[in-house]
């Protein structure tokens, strides 16, 4: 008889890249959970919204592409993005804002370059830097945290606020403002507290910057840095990236502090607040955007940690998250053009 | 800081980057002892280097017995192959060989008798023998590197570096082989002596024998056989090394043992390292001490689908096929046959191939045990495969690059350091065949190096051709040239006489055609012709040749000249160099006059005439190659001086009364030549002292004196004559202004009244 013919090896690991995607997901669930008790059932609403819609508008631009449909479907990447998308908006942000990201994020972002394993940037991200430009109101009303709002958000109220703002949308956001559910993020606080000449100390005493880095924030950033560690040890990612994001955060935000903790926030407060967790283990670990070699994956993390205190500091965002990754995806090319690591049996570089 | 044999001492170990941990599944073939199957029908014995490097010493019929070598070849990488068994050679042809390409390839098939009867072996003690006789030995009985890439054995051990370190290799880092293993348990000892031959022959400092640990037993025999060895104390040690993949790779194992890395595209004996296969050691002592050719080998034969899995001894050449029936074989319906194992084996398609020298595995896995077939997906660049990739590559970048056909962009990130252990397939998420992309774009890069290399030879070879058709045509050129001078040197002087001659004319000619308003009338009268140049001068040179005939007629009409007795035949022209140069008018002239002048003087010297006319006329020939003197006035003087010269030899062949001349052309021109030089000697007699100018427009007015007589039917020779000596003297008088014109008109008129000449000198007759 004759037999089947396949190049070696003949053997294979069984971690897929659907099996790497599902467990990226999982290990957002903490987070997730987080998010959920201090903020309310917004955040679920608004991870449903952008799952269906990434998944519908995966299914459409890949029949137009005319790629197999669900095999790629079941790579679970779309799922990813859509999580990371609605976990970095306001909770109840009108539903229109999260369906424009996702779309934007799925058939754009990545897409229109090529698919999974082609895209520049990162697609949530890139998604969420247009909502942030685009609709600056509804993306900065974040949901206070619970305990501070002393109200909380259940789901009829969440569903309320997601689904009937498109009719007025300036009102409905005075609205929740007017009535204390909705508030500037702990950092957005610091930034327009300084800029109004308060020093850090002054507003830090704000009810909202209760606990380690303002109330609510912290634990979600542990809970995103406990889902990370659990990556890390399932080897999902990599150390360096993570490493270099929050190393170089953390030593930026340590000088500044040490010169002037008046006018400059803790490490702490760096490390622990807005999206720092999320992005150093879930966002910027997205392989596809960002470098490959080791030493140049440690380069783009503490690029994208600079630019994450850089721009937290001096410029006009008070959450500098997406800016830094897709500063960072833009050079990540470039730092694999000129990082490689040395070939066995070779001197030095290539 | 402890030295490399130190710390070799010590056992210590290097990392080696990179590696994966695949299931082992090495218990499934090395429980029990190697086991030996019943000897095959039929045997294929690939002879592949038969026709290049190597002739076949057996034909179709012919009878072998085990161990008889069938091949005879030299050249550094020729192996000789042996019989594996006695039997009959049935059929010398082209089959499936047991390569992934599976491509035919010659090879003997030799139907086993069944007695399996050995040749004489010469056994021997190595003691007794020299490195040579050992290398010599090994070479023989074709031993070849057995850990799978069969490299001729006895050159790894004839290396011309000095080695420190000599490994040997009993890692067997694969999955499912356990050959080196029970080898090693089982013929501890045997591979020592193989180990004692190596040691002999490159004379290391230090022998490690390098086993990973997940083959305790195979390391504690090696480590007892050590002892009853007769290696000198502390020089060889088991280094059990951690159970990874690809650590037996020959640079990974170097770097484990050493911390050393092989330079890229270097070999390792450059680092004084030789790494042997345990199953090659073997084979050596078997060679030197048994005399025994490397004619079989352990093979494991294992994957869920053999129910017999385990080690046995199979000749080589035995078909794949024929063993898989005795080990209980039962293939699946997409059963993979894997020549080798998971990670780097190749399957084959076609199970009636041999078992070869480096054939340490035939593997026959489940469909569970192997990797499904599953479509490549996007690659996500993860990173794992340069997690994995022991030789530092970054594998995912190389795969864009090669699935672009970037092949350059692919080489430049090292392409060729690759070793393709499968590492980077073995992690990679999507499932991408990332080996076979490399192996393509290695290939293709192979390719294209070998098509620079030919572009390369066919630039060498067009340009060797051009310079050749260059030399070709230089020495050609050359050749003739000599050639040439040779034939002018040879040349008799009448031809000498004959070729300045016509150039002289074809000069006079010219000369007349540019004044040709002026001699138009008279060309008319002459020629009877003046529609164009080209006829003019036809018809003047048939009217100078008939002159030429007349006057030669005329001459040997008249009494024997007493200064032409002599053969020109014999003088030789000092004047040969302005005939190659000359190109110019006036080189054609001087030469002209200078042959007339010497023909002059060898008739003076060789007869005695009237001398002084004769040194007279050279002399104003002479005076005539002066560069001062304008061009046409030259010409005409040429023109006359040839006249006189052709005058001259028509008399002189005239009087000998024999045509010696070799053909019809020459010889009227000769004669042409003669008598019109006869006759200006004549003219010349007269005023040997006249200036040269004056002599020259005497002699153009002679002529047209001589016309105007031929007009008026003069029918008196001698009256001619001296009707152009009292014009000679008249001359002078005539105002240089209107020399060239009148001296044109002269010679067309000389012409004319040479042809009267000739006619009178028939009526004479």
């Amino acid at each position: 008889m004759a037999f089947k013919i396949a190049s070696s090896p003949h053997v294979g690991s069984t971690l897929q890249t659907a099996k790497v995607m599902q467990r990226v997901a999982l290990c957002l669930l903490p987070g997730i959970a987080t998010q959920l008790y201090f903020f309310g059932f917004g955040t679920l609403l608004q991870i449903a919204i952008a799952v269906i819609t990434a998944y519908a508008a995966e299914a459409a631009i890949l029949s137009l592409r005319n790629r197999p449909i669900k095999s790629t479907l079941a790579d679970n990447s779309a799922l990813v993005t859509a999580l990371l998308l609605a976990i970095a908006i306001p909770p109840l942000a009108p539903w229109w804002v999260v369906v424009i990201g996702t779309l934007f994020s799925i058939i754009i972002v990545k897409h229109l370059y090529g698919g999974l394993g082609n895209n520049l940037f990162n697609p949530a991200m890139a998604g969420y830097v247009l909502l942030l430009i685009s609709f600056p109101v509804q993306m900065t009303d974040w949901v206070s945290p619970m305990s501070a709002a002393q109200q909380s958000v259940d789901l009829t109220y969440a569903l309320n606020a997601v689904f009937n703002s498109a009719s007025d949308i300036l009102v409905i956001g005075h609205n929740l403002a007017i009535d204390g559910s909705t508030m500037a993020t702990p950092l957005d606080t610091l930034k327009t507290d300084l800029s109004m000449g308060m020093t850090t100390h002054e507003s830090l005493a704000k009810p909202i910057f209760s606990g380690m880095a303002g109330l609510g924030w912290f634990e979600v950033n542990l809970a995103f840095l406990i889902g990370g560690l659990i990556m890390l040890k399932l080897k999902i990612i990599r150390w360096q990236i993570s490493f270099g994001i929050l190393s170089a955060l953390f030593i930026c935000s340590s000088f500044g502090f040490l010169l002037n903790p008046d006018t400059h926030v803790s490490p702490m407060m760096h490390l622990f607040s807005g999206g720092t967790m999320l992005a150093a283990f879930f966002i910027a670990t997205d392989p596809v955007t960002a470098a490959t070699s080791h030493r140049g994956r440690i380069i783009f993390g503490v690029m994208i940690g600079v630019l994450i205190y850089v721009i937290r500091t001096f410029g006009g965002y008070p959450d500098a998250v997406a800016f830094a990754v897709l500063l960072a995806n833009m050079c990540a090319p470039f730092i694999d053009h000129y990082v490689r690591p040395r070939t066995y049996g070779h001197r030095s570089g290539s | 800081m402890l030295t490399l044999l130190e710390q070799l001492d010590k056992g210590s170990l290097w990392q080696s980057p990179g590696g994966i941990h695949p299931p082992e599944l090495k218990q499934l073939s090395n429980q029990q002892a190697i086991g030996r199957l019943p000897l095959a029908k039929q045997f294929v014995v690939p002879i592949p280097q038969v026709g290049e490097q190597a002739r076949l010493l057996v034909e179709v019929g012919q009878t072998v017995l085990k161990g008889q070598v069938l091949t005879e070849g030299t050249g550094f990488i020729y192996l000789p192959v042996h019989a594996p068994t006695s039997g009959t050679v049935t059929a010398i042809k082209a089959v499936a060989s047991n390569h992934a390409s599976g491509l035919p390839v010659l090879s003997c098939i030799i139907d086993a008798d069944g007695y399996d009867n050995w040749c004489d072996l010469i056994t021997s003690d190595p003691a007794a023998l020299s490195n040579d006789d050992i290398i010599t030995k090994i070479k023989q009985a074709g031993i070849a590197g057995m850990g799978g890439a069969a490299f001729p054995t006895h050159i790894k051990l004839n290396t011309a570096s000095e080695i420190d370190l000599v490994i040997i290799n009993g890692v067997e880092c694969e999955p499912y082989i356990t050959s080196d293993d029970r080898l090693m348990r089982e013929y501890s000892n045997e591979i020592l002596k193989g180990i004692e031959i190596i040691h002999r022959l490159l004379g290391p400092q230090r022998i490690i024998i390098a086993i990973e640990d997940n083959k305790p037993e195979a390391a504690q025999a090696m480590q007892q056989a050590i002892h009853l060895s007769k290696l000198p104390a502390n020089s060889t040690r088991v280094t059990v090394i951690p159970t990874k993949y690809p650590s037996g790779g020959e640079k990974q194992l170097i770097q484990i043992i050493t911390g050393k890395e092989v330079p890229s595209g270097c070999l390792p004996s450059q680092l004084g390292i030789v790494v042997q296969n345990v199953g090659t050691a073997f084979a050596i002592q078997d060679a030197i001490y048994s005399g025994k050719p490397l004619i079989e080998r352990v093979v494991t034969f294992t994957g869920k689908n053999i129910h017999q899995p385990g080690n046995y001894w199979l000749p080589i050449g035995t078909p794949v096929a024929a063993a898989l029936e005795l080990v209980d074989f039962r293939p699946s319906t997409t059963q993979k046959l894997i020549i080798g194992g998971p990670m780097m084996g190749y399957a084959i398609h076609d199970p009636y191939v041999p078992v070869l020298k480096g054939t340490n595995c035939v593997l026959a896995p489940s469909n569970e045990e192997i990797s499904p077939d599953s479509d490549e997906k996007a690659c996500i660049r993860c990173g794992e495969c340069a997690i994995a990739c022991p030789a530092l590559l970054l594998p995912q970048q190389l795969f864009w690059h090669a699935k672009a056909q970037e092949y350059d962009k692919a080489a430049s990130f090292n392409l060729q350091d690759c070793i393709e252990c499968g590492c980077c397939s073995y992690v990679c998420p999507s499932d991408i065949p990332l080996v076979e992309y490399y192996r393509i774009a290695k290939s293709a890069l192979r390719v294209e190096a070998e098509e620079k290399v030919l572009a390369e030879q066919a630039k060498l070879r067009f340009e060797a051709r051009l310079q050749r058709l260059e030399d070709e045509k230089l020495a050609r050129e050359a050749k003739a040239k000599e050639a040439a001078e040779k034939r002018q040197a040879n040349m008799k002087s009448s031809d000498k006489d004959a070729v300045a001659a016509a150039m002289a004319r074809i000069a006079a000619k010219k000369a007349a055609q540019s004044n040709e308003a002026n001699l138009q009338s008279i060309v008319k009268h002459d020629a009877n012709d003046s529609t164009g140049v080209d006829k003019k001068s036809a018809v003047s040179a048939a009217i100078a040749r008939a002159k030429a005939k007349k006057a030669a007629q005329s001459a040997e009409q008249f009494s024997i000249e007493n200064n032409a007795t002599q053969t020109p035949s014999n003088t030789h022209n000092p004047s040969d160099s302005v005939v190659e140069g000359g190109i110019s008018q006036q080189n054609l002239i001087a030469a002209a006059v200078a042959r007339a002048k010497a023909k002059k003087a060898a008739q003076n010297n060789q007869a005695i005439t009237s001398d002084e006319a004769v040194n007279g006329l050279a002399d104003s020939s002479t005076s005539d190659t002066d560069p001062s003197l304008n061009d046409k006035k030259a010409k005409v003087a040429a023109a006359i001086a040839k006249a006189k010269a052709k005058k001259l030899q028509q008399t002189e062949i005239a009087s000998d009364s024999a045509d010696t001349e070799p053909n019809e052309d020459n010889s009227i021109t000769a004669s042409a030549n003669g008598a019109m030089a006869k006759k200006t000697i004549a003219d010349d007699n007269t005023d040997p002292a006249e200036q040269d100018k004056k002599a020259r427009i005497a002699a153009a007015v002679a002529k047209a004196k001589a016309k105007k007589l031929q007009q008026v039917e003069t029918s008196n020779v001698e009256s001619q004559l001296s009707s152009s000596s009292i014009t000679l003297e008249q001359t002078p008088n005539l105002d240089s202004a209107v020399l060239d014109k009148k001296a044109k008109i002269a010679a067309a008129v000389a012409k004319a009244k040479a042809k009267k000449l000739a006619q009178q000198a028939e009526k004479k007759d």
